[in-house]
């Protein structure tokens, strides 16, 4: 396949993740068929591609939310398995989903530590479940993780999720992923359904990832977004790779293209 | 946030019913409503379109019928305690009533056969649990939904409860059953637990606002906390003094207090309890952090055959017998729902608490009471519970946050 050279360009940086043959059916529908997708430490690899091509999926797979049917793991030099979100989270692995996965009914800080909530400690013939929950660490580690990411317009920790703005719930959402240690952060659309000024926030904040050495995904339909931030570009079509770009050597006209009609058309075309 | 003046009545109740405090409101505003008309404004009405009284007769708030008041709702409401967990995951149990009355039945014969009266509760509270889980095993694992599972095991257990007492009655006379309802703590000591209790909240408040303070969090203002510190110690007192100014604070009642401190306590501060809000709230998203929903499901199910072992433990001990219609046939279970969702549980799952399920069981009960006295017929209590009920479940519907949760 012409895209596996480009997928993995001599000039690309060692991968951190990096995932081969995944394929995954629904039932019927068979969503992917065997991708291979890799990001490296420090950089911020853009998934794109139209609505349906896999790009959430693919993004739930590596997150372990949902189970591939075939495929390889390997983070570094080692092979891994994702068989839950808790085998992710163990491998460092966080996720901002496109429909963010808030508890509206919850305030932000037990978002943040949702299925992680600190215990105090003693307690130790109780099992962890039934343990009390620490909620004074959990609102210190809510603001921390509030105070990086710069929201300066949410009033408190303890408010409800189900009152905030748009822009809020994903400056949450993202803070959830990036609060706790971990080196590969994937987003999906975090800007959809923000303005400019929240959107150029999320973009500031997915610099800092980078700045910070995680390996970042960006999932995005918006390809001035795209071009701005991401140091490579993976295009997905059907289900399957088309083919990798660096941002240096491409142009949104050729990412549309592949999106759109695929590697072989587009050299049919340039032919 | 919208602007001061831009906020509708519906926007105020639904940042109301957000805070912690303020999900109690409507249901006290209930309460203080029907205990107002029964208790003062019928006695008046009587008193002065009667022109032989001799004088105004309380008898809805004398302590006497508020002590019967207690004792009927304890069994509705230590249900309803029960039916909250299932409700804030979002699901329904309607077999709660059909397995109190299978475990009260099962009672009544252990005890008969001989089992000592304490080892035949714990083996009941056992049943109770299997019957719960079993039912939380199909609607977890099978996917069936809770509401077609547990109207199966409504049907079910109600006809087990008819196998195990054929003659759909039975005495109870066993010491150890018949205390719980019996045994009254003495007037001394149930004050001096009302003071210990209003203490050891105090003390958990202050501890609190300091710890806040040391860790740089924001503070509660002191008004805040002095208000519910305050609150909460008028309850107590108010209800024990009535108590024993009747007879005493019964064992049954500190039971069921206890109990719904416990089970309020797991649901609001521990990860299990948690689990159980974040599952009510957005099912997709718990799994999604690596919450075991399924585990989760079945342990809420079996907390509910757990707490409705205990009312039927309750009800055996205080009416001295066990009766298919007392139980299983018979009003309890619309009853104990009622006061869940009267007590401001969202049927929608994720709101809602253990203690204002209490409240919504004084305020079905304070309802069937009063009627009661003021001689209405059964189809006028139907017809005001109904009307009740729609209320409460308006009030949920209307303070829900727009829009729900995006999907
Ligand atoms: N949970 C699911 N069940 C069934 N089909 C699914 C599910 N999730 C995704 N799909 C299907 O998989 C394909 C890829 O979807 P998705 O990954 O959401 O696309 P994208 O995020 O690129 O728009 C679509 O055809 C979609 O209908
Ligand atoms: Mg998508």
């Amino acid at each position: 396949m012409t895209g596996k050279d480009s997928a993995v360009g001599r000039s690309a940086p060692p991968s951190h993740l990096r995932v081969y043959g995944v394929h995954k059916r629904f039932g019927g529908v068979h969503a992917l068929r065997g991708v291979d997708f890799e990001v490296a430490r420090g950089e911020v690899m853009a998934l794109v591609g139209d609505n349906g091509a896999g790009k959430s999926t693919l993004m739930k797979v590596i997150a372990g939310a949902h189970t591939a049917d075939e495929g390889e793991f390997w983070m570094d030099d080692r092979q891994v398995t994702v068989n839950s979100p808790h085998d992710a989270a163990e491998l460092g692995i966080q996720v901002v989903y496109q429909d963010l996965a808030l508890c509206e009914n919850l305030d932000v800080s037990a978002n943040l530590s949702l299925g992680a909530e600190p215990v105090s400690s003693g307690w130790r013939i109780l099992p962890r479940m039934l343990r009390p929950i620490d909620d004074l660490e959990m609102e210190v580690r809510a603001q921390k993780a509030i105070n990086r990411l710069e929201v300066r317009t949410l009033k408190s920790v303890r408010s409800n999720v189900g009152g905030l703005s748009g822009g809020q719930r994903q400056a949450i959402a993202i803070a959830r992923a990036v609060g706790t240690e971990s080196s590969v952060v994937l987003l999906d659309e975090p800007t959809a359904a923000l303005g400019v000024a929240q959107t150029r926030q999320v973009l500031d904040v997915v610099k800092r990832l980078r700045d910070t050495n995680h390996a970042v995904v960006y999932i995005s339909h918006n390809l001035r977004d795209v071009f701005e931030i991401a140091d490579r570009i993976c295009v997905l079509r059907h289900g399957g790779n088309v083919a990798t770009w660096s941002v240096k050597d491409t142009a949104p006209d050729e990412i549309v293209g592949a999106m759109t009609r695929g590697l072989d058309v587009r050299d049919g075309n340039a032919a | 946030m919208l602007p001061e003046t831009n906020r509708t009545i519906v926007d105020r109740l639904r940042e109301l019913r957000q805070t912690r405090f303020g999900a109690f409101v409507p249901v006290l505003l209930a309460l203080a409503a029907i205990w107002f008309y029964f208790g003062v404004a019928v006695p008046l009405w009587d008193f002065w379109s009667d022109p032989d009284a001799t004088g105004i007769r309380f008898i809805f708030l004398s302590p006497r019928n508020i002590y019967n008041l207690f004792m009927q709702s304890a069994v509705i409401a230590t249900l309803a305690v029960g039916i909250t967990i299932v409700l804030l995951l979002g699901d329904i149990d309607l077999s709660a009533a059909a397995t109190a009355g299978v475990c009260a039945a099962l009672l009544g014969v252990l005890v008969l056969a001989g089992v000592p009266g304490w080892l035949a509760c714990l083996i009941v509270m056992g049943v109770g649990i299997v019957m719960g889980a079993a039912q939380g095993l199909l609607v977890a694992y099978v996917g069936i939904p809770s509401f077609v599972v547990t109207l199966a095991g409504l049907l079910g257990y109600q006809g087990l409860m008819q196998k195990i007492l054929p003659t759909g009655n039975l005495n109870i006379g066993d010491p150890f059953v018949r205390s719980i309802a019996r045994v009254l703590i003495p007037d001394f000591w149930g004050l001096v637990l009302a003071t210990a209790l209003v203490a050891f909240v105090t003390a958990l408040a202050l501890r609190r606002q300091a710890r806040r303070k040391a860790r740089g969090l924001e503070l509660d203002s002191g008004l805040a906390i002095w208000g519910q510190v305050a609150f909460f110690a008028v309850l107590v007192y108010a209800a024990v003094i009535t108590m024993n100014s009747y007879r005493s604070l019964p064992l049954m009642i500190l039971l069921l207090v206890a109990l719904t401190a416990l089970v309020g306590w797991v649901t609001t501060s521990t990860p299990f309890g948690r689990s159980i809000f974040a599952v009510g709230g957005n099912a997709e998203s718990a799994r999604r952090v690596g919450m075991n929903v399924k585990r989760i499901r079945v342990a809420a199910f079996g907390i509910v055959g757990l707490m409705a072992a205990i009312g039927g433990i309750f009800g055996a001990s205080r009416f001295g017998s066990v009766s298919y219609t007392a139980f299983a046939g018979g009003s309890l279970l619309l009853e104990s729902i009622g006061a869940a969702v009267i007590g401001g549980t969202s049927l929608f799952g994720g709101r809602g608490s253990v203690w204002n399920a209490i409240l919504g069981a004084l305020v079905i009960g304070s309802l069937g009471n009063g009627l009661d006295l003021s001689g209405a017929s059964a189809a006028d209590k139907l017809m005001f519970s109904g009307a009740i009920l729609i209320l409460a479940v308006a009030i949920d519907s209307i303070s829900r946050p727009a829009g729900g949760s995006p999907r």
